[in-house]
């Protein structure tokens, strides 16, 4: 299912139609149901997004409730993570596209691509056909990611980021920002810190989102329960705060690295901690 | 009158029989004339040959002389052929004989002493495997070529040393050889002090992939920021690997002979090699090239470590043509008319920032890539090459505040960590005795069935670990080696799962 909607059709977003500069056309790959627009929060983030990242977007759509739409760009890092894990936690998914709507960009992501179609979601552009992205269409996008939603959480984002941008634009339009703490020792949290000291808002916990939107009904039960499963792995517990490399590991518990190398291995095997960039987090 | 001497041409590491005729004869316009294929530097001797015995206060025959360099379907390149001409010209206006059972080799200099030449190694094992019982090279050359046993050598100063040996016969020759020095002491040899293990800080992930790697031979591959130590820590592994044995020098000696890398008066090369070429090293310069081919890098490295510091600044023609000399051991360089194998046996460690600016994944610094480059810069090592690599490990730069504070600790010296190498090296010499194989690395898969036992629970993990990330049946093989060398520096007779499962650790992914 294809087709478009113009600015002057009565099924055009209103919370859109509401921002400044809205597209007149809007194409579209996928179901169109006025109901995905009613609830709608933008999670962006870097592209570059760390394991501490990848961790809090799947914490925070694993609490979500249901009816909220999960709006995003399509990017590799924060927003693809945020699509895949709406798609897991089934939560409908918009993906606003930088490019023409027959374009799947960035390349490799069709899976992600026609599952977003498959489980009703949407796949969105102001530029038809196979439009190449410029530069200058990526913060284009983020104004309709923006104009889309009810409130943007931002997971990570360096300064001068996509990120910002996006959020500054919903708080120019009067949306609600979120932001995620982060580590003061990563170059993901500086953006953060500098858009809560103008206007977002500091959360830590999905349900805080949940209630923005005012659904009560269900809080879910956290998947961070892996705090109250009282882990008897030390491995597992020095990894449940902060991720980290064998050799952090090694020195935090006085172990040999051969002997760290050993269990890990084992929980690689158990699915109980991932690696990236040389660095393990507990899943 | 016709006077044969005896001398070797080079091909590869592998050397033929030269005869140099050398012929005086009364009747012809005067002149020295050389044929045989003989390149410009074998011309150029007539020159250095004529000048010498001027300069020495010898009678240079004024008859018309011809010197061929049989086989003439050879090409003959280098300066050795000086003193077997020399010694020609010497016998045949004298009326001596030349000594039998000998070679001769060796440069001579315009005021009639000897220079150092390349190859003396060469010719002594010529020698001794075709049944020489004298070598006469220059005195500089002698130690080099008296390193086998079995072959007498004579040092020749000057021509007029050459002629006092000629005259005096078998028995002044028999009095002034050199039988064999002694093989070297190797525990003579001093370690770089510089390059410890006590001098990095942390890293121990790093260190312990070092261990595995000197212990079994094994390939590493280090990716990591800049500034966080990879280069220091390829540097600090010769101090971890044994030295070299009797065998192996004399395979390093003979390759080091050849180009002409062994200073004067050294003898057996007792350091294993490092090498770290730059990444614009050519195509031809890594793996070795020329009309008559010339070892390359990965030759130079042999029994040694070959170290590729940014391996992504490599041309890919370069990294490529590792492939299969990584895998047998040997490269086989054909040109037009030849081709020669070189042996090229080495642990390549190589070292690579995960993305052009090199912060990908740096905690402090922002990596100013987009996804693109690094997409591309990582694809760059293409599978097939880092499948080949036994371990991947990543490393991280040492916090700063961990520097200065002083409380971070370095671990091991090189020396302990060595004890530990050299114990798990000698099971493996053991267990290999029979089998032409050094180490764990260069097991075949019909040596992996042989030593390479384990239980069920073992094997069944290994299979999780190929299924979960993607490993090729190449990449399972070499988990069994490395599992082993684990196993062999834990000393144990079969591999145990904790060695599969810490071997594991060094072939999930590095990238992405």
């Amino acid at each position: 299912m294809a087709g478009w909607v113009s600015i002057s059709d009565y099924e055009y977003p209103e919370g859109l139609r509401n921002s400044p500069n809205p597209p007149r056309i809007l194409f579209y790959k996928g179901n169109w149901r006025p109901e995905i627009f009613d609830n709608c929060l933008a999670v962006v983030g870097s592209r570059k997004m760390s394991l501490y990242g990848k961790k809090v977007v799947s914490e925070i759509i694993s609490v979500l409730s249901k009816k909220i739409t999960i709006v995003s760009g399509f990017m590799t890092g924060v927003d693809m993570e945020a699509h895949v894990q709406a798609l897991k936690f089934g939560l409908s998914t918009i993906a606003v596209m930088p490019c023409g709507i027959d374009l799947i960009h960035p390349r490799g992501n069709d899976f992600t691509y026609n599952e977003i179609i498959k489980k009703n979601g949407l796949i969105m552009s102001e530029y038809e056909s196979l439009f190449q992205p410029k530069i200058w269409t990526y913060p284009r996008r983020n104004r309709i990611v923006a104009g889309l939603s009810k409130a943007v959480l931002v997971i990570e984002a360096s300064v001068n980021s996509g990120s910002l941008i996006t959020a500054r634009l919903a708080n120019s339009c009067k949306r609600k920002v979120f932001v995620i703490p982060g580590s003061i020792f990563s170059n993901l949290t500086e953006g953060k810190v500098q858009i809560s000291k103008d206007f977002a808002e500091f959360i830590y916990s999905g349900l805080e989102i949940n209630e923005f939107f005012n659904f009560f009904e269900d809080s879910v039960s956290s998947k961070s329960s892996i705090e109250k499963r009282e882990n008897t792995n030390e491995i597992l517990r020095a990894l449940e705060n902060d991720s980290m490399a064998v050799d952090d590991l090694s020195r935090k518990l006085g172990r040999e690295v051969s002997d760290i190398n050993r269990e890990l291995t084992i929980l690689l095997l158990k699915n109980e901690v991932t690696e990236k960039e040389g660095k393990f987090y507990a899943c | 009158m016709l006077v044969k001497v005896k001398s070797i041409a080079t091909r590869g590491i592998q050397s033929l029989a030269v005869d140099v005729e050398v012929n005086v004869s009364s009747r012809g316009i005067p002149c020295l004339e050389i044929i045989g294929l003989a390149d410009k530097s074998v011309d150029e001797s007539k020159g250095r040959v004529r000048t010498a015995f001027q300069n020495s206060g010898l009678d240079f025959p004024n008859k018309k002389i011809t010197v061929n360099l049989a086989p003439a379907d050879i090409s003959k390149e280098g300066s050795l052929y000086d003193l077997p001409i020399a010694t020609g010209l010497l016998c045949a206006t004298l009326g001596l004989d030349v000594p039998e059972e000998s070679l001769f080799f060796g440069e001579l200099s315009f005021d009639g002493t000897l220079r150092h030449t390349k190859g003396a190694f060469l010719l002594s094992i010529y020698a001794k495997e075709n049944g020489f019982k004298r070598v006469f090279v220059p005195t500089s050359c002698a130690n080099e070529a008296s390193s086998i046993e079995g072959v007498s050598v004579i040092g020749i100063d000057n021509l007029n040393y050459l002629v006092d040996c000629l005259r005096g016969g078998e028995n002044f020759i028999d009095r002034v050889c050199i039988k064999n020095t002694p093989t070297p002491q190797t525990d003579e040899v001093k370690l770089r002090e510089d390059f410890d293990f006590s001098n990095i800080i942390d890293q121990f992930q790093a260190k312990r992939a070092l261990e595995i790697c000197a212990a079994g031979g094994h390939n590493l591959i280090m990716v990591g920021p800049p500034g966080s130590g990879k280069t220091m820590l390829a540097k600090s592994l010769v101090s971890l690997l044994p030295y070299l044995s009797f065998e192996e020098a004399v395979e390093v000696t003979k390759i080091y002979s050849l180009v002409g890398k062994i200073p004067p008066n050294c003898g057996l090369v007792k350091e294993r090699p490092f090498r770290s070429p730059h990444h614009t090293t050519s195509y031809a310069g890594m793996i070795g090239g020329g009309s008559i081919p010339f070892p390359g890098e990965i030759t130079l490295a042999h029994r040694g470590v070959l170290f590729m510091d940014e391996f992504n600044e490599f041309p890919r023609i370069v990294v490529e043509s590792l492939r299969q000399p990584m895998e047998s051991g040997v490269v086989t360089v054909s040109r037009s008319k030849i081709s020669v194998d070189f042996p090229s046996r080495f642990i390549l460690i190589a070292s690579s920032n995960p993305c052009p600016c090199g912060f990908y994944g740096d905690p402090k610094k922002e990596c100013r890539c987009n996804e693109n480059r690094i997409k591309n810069y990582q694809a760059k090592l293409s599978g097939p090459i880092l499948d080949r690599i036994d371990l991947h490990v990543n490393v991280l730069p040492v916090e700063r505040n961990r520097l200065l504070k002083g409380d971070a600790s370095v671990g091991e010296s090189s020396k302990s960590v060595r004890d530990r190498v050299l114990r798990a090296r000698e099971i493996q010499e053991n267990r290999f005795k029979k089998d032409r194989v050094f180490s764990n690395s260069e097991m075949s898969n019909k040596h992996i069935g042989k030593y390479c036992r384990m239980n069920d629970d073992c094997e069944t993990l290994l299979l999780q670990a190929v299924e979960k990330f993607g490993l090729s049946t190449r990449a399972y093989f070499k988990l069994i080696k490395i599992s082993r060398t684990i196993a062999d520096l834990e000393g144990k007779d079969n591999i145990e799962i904790s060695h599969i499962a810490e071997a594991v650790q060094y072939r999930s992914k590095i990238f992405l």
